[in-house]
């Protein structure tokens, strides 16, 4: 998974029904804590304000999962699809790619003041992400391993790149002398529950939207090296190739799951996901411009940008998308944008928590409001042309 | 807009999908040259980090199945010399969306040609402008938009997972005695009309660059 964790619990605003986060701890994040489990615990942590925005760990109801994909209960699995899918796993194409250099510390040094900053938030970020795709990957690698291997090993081996990954941006880290103590991490931070299908549909949007980040920077760099201010971003290229395959993945496994894919209620998920994610990463970005400015991009255009290509790619199997190629759309992000930073200055103002909360409430409905206009707007059909009844006439 | 899309997206029924379709904001700026490859090249001479952490690696296991798999497709090829046909599968799909619009499509191939290069494995992949065995396959030709562009392999299971990566393609396999005649083609002009607007942060990729992957000998003939 990507450079966002791009999930909220925007659900109970746009529908009840939906899975709520659980908590909201704290983040952690830490100055000079190890992540070796062995030593101690200790030092500085400063907590990092945890929003709706922040990047999430999933957990999710593994016993479904196992149904889902028992080949014995389940027939009509496509094998030969999964087959094939562990075969491009497992000819790791990134086997030697994470290999640091001398530039990264250099690079690091280099980088002051609030740029700085900056820059150990995404890493850290980005880490984080990482590392939750790392943990639901490998336990869904171990809990199907009896029902369904062929699917059990491909979770592991996923499990294997978002660990390198990680492992990656934590190492980059330590170009800022600090790092991230995974271990902790692990039994510290709240997990939210989404259901299988939530899941899929989540994480299906998380790593092709991660692809979609990294590529458009890659490729923004490549063309303007003036910008190329710490190595990691030469790495995107091929590291990103990874997400899109896992978001590959989910995309066969929704197939296995027709059901997840041919009603009207799948429609409607489809859309609030794609709404959701869309969303999250859009008001994440818009509060780190400095980022994205630091590296020479516009950060609303980049983001546009990689909506509109995520969607096109997520109309290839979500059976609705929305339609964020309409300047209304954008206009509509903009403004859940300006809701978002009145929002964020009643919470930095020095108001009592009741004044705060009063306050929030108009702004809260304004936002909603917005997202509903938003997920209101009029999708646009689409699918995997294995399934579509018109098949036949597709000309291609 | 909605219409649009859709068209994209679908093909929508009876409507022909049009070799040079209505992009909306796919296009290029004048060209400049972004070929993808190796970021990296100058980053693997020096020490080798070890991955992560030990609490969670588990790369090791994976490499030796992938040498059963290639060694697979060698023994196909070294069959082939001896003159027992080979199968090839293959994705079909027009030259636009295969060669123009999907941009991931050849960062795919150059990825898989970069791993060929560097576990010494015969290429076992092509693209093949305009192919001559799809007369072979006329329930395709009949919908398919030309000129046509298939991605042809010795590796089925490849080619499934391209059909599942791609979706808006057709996939098939044949018989054929020898690399040559599988992979022949009949000479084809292949242009695209630059897209007025592009919004990208980046420039498209430059035009031509599957030179690399078209069958040998090959490369005069689909030249613009």
């Amino acid at each position: 998974m990507a450079l966002v964790k791009p999930i909220t619990n925007f659900g109970n605003v746009v529908t009840p029904k939906f899975g709520n986060t659980r908590s909201t701890s704290s983040k952690t994040s830490s100055t000079m804590i190890r992540m070796s489990s062995s030593t101690k615990k200790s030092s500085t942590k400063k907590a990092i304000k945890e929003t709706l925005l922040a990047p999430r760990f999933y957990t999710t109801d593994f016993d479904e999962m196992e149904t889902l994909f028992n080949t014995e209960i389940n027939n009509n699995l496509n094998q030969v699809e999964f087959e094939a899918l562990l075969q491009e796993f497992k000819t790791d194409y990134n086997q030697t790619h994470f290999v640091r250099n001398k530039e990264f510390k250099v690079a690091a040094d280099n980088l002051q003041g609030p740029l700085r900053q900056i820059f150990v938030e995404f890493l850290e970020r980005s880490c984080t992400a990482e590392f939750s795709g790392f943990l639901l990957y490998k336990e869904l690698g171990r809990r199907l391993k009896k029902t369904n291997p062929v699917v059990a090993e491909i979770f592991s081996l996923m499990s294997r790149d978002e660990a390198r990954h990680a492992g990656f941006l934590n190492k980059g880290l330590s170009d800022f002398n600090l790092a991230l103590d995974l271990g902790f991490l692990t039994k510290a931070r709240k997990y939210t529950f989404f259901k299988p299908k939530f899941i899929f549909y989540a994480t299906y949007l998380s790593e092709k939207i991660g692809y979609w980040r990294y590529i458009t920077i890659y490729r923004h760099l490549k063309a303007n090296p003036e910008y190329q201010c710490y190595p990691i971003f030469k790495y995107f290229e091929n590291w990103c190739q990874d997400e899109n395959r896992h978001g590959d993945f989910f995309s066969a496994l929704m197939k296995a799951q027709p059901q997840f894919l041919n009603d009207w209620k799948a429609k409607l998920w489809s859309r609030f996901f794609c709404l959701s994610v869309y969303v999250t990463m859009y008001l994440n970005d818009c509060q780190r411009t400095a980022f994205y400015e630091g590296i020479g991009l516009n950060t609303k255009e980049f983001d546009m940008h990689v909506i509109i290509e995520t969607n096109r790619t997520t109309a290839r199997i979500f059976p609705a998308v929305l339609d964020v190629e309409n300047p209304e759309f954008k206009r509509k992000l903009d403004r859940m944008v300006e809701i978002n930073q009145k929002l964020i200055a009643v919470g930095e103002s020095d108001d009592i928590p009741l004044v705060k909360n009063l306050k929030r409430i108009p702004i809260v409905a304004a936002l909603a409001s917005e997202l509903l206009a938003a997920y209101l707007m009029p999708p646009i059909e689409s699918g995997s042309v294995d399934f579509a009844e018109f098949e036949p006439q597709v000309v291609y | 807009m909605a219409a649009t899309l859709t068209q994209r997206c679908w093909a929508a029924p009876g409507v022909k999908l049009n070799p040079t379709p209505q992009t909306l904001t796919r296009n290029p700026k004048p060209k400049s040259l972004s070929l993808p490859l190796s970021a990296n090249s100058t980053c693997s001479l020096f020490s080798f980090t070890p991955p992560p952490s030990p609490t969670f690696t588990k790369s090791s296991s994976s490499s030796s199945s992938v040498r059963t798999a290639v060694a697979a497709v060698e023994s196909d090829q070294l069959s082939s010399a001896e003159k027992k046909p080979s199968r090839y599968y293959f994705v079909v799909a027009n030259a636009k969306f295969m060669l123009d619009e999907e941009e991931h499509f050849q960062e795919q191939l150059f990825e898989r040609l970069r791993l060929f290069k560097e576990r010494n494995n015969e290429q076992d992949f092509w693209l093949v402008i305009e192919p001559k065995f799809l007369d072979k396959f006329p329930d395709i030709t009949r919908r398919l938009g030309r000129p046509a562009v298939a991605l042809v392999s010795t590796n089925g299971p490849w080619i499934t997972f391209m059909k599942l990566r791609l979706d808006r393609v057709l996939s098939e396999s044949f018989e054929a005695e020898s690399l040559e005649q599988a992979l022949a083609s009949s000479p084809t002009n292949i242009e695209f009309k630059k897209p007025d607007k592009w919004v990208a942060p980046y420039p498209k990729y430059e035009s031509e660059w599957w030179g690399p992957f078209l069958p040998p000998g090959s490369k005069e003939e689909a030249k613009v």
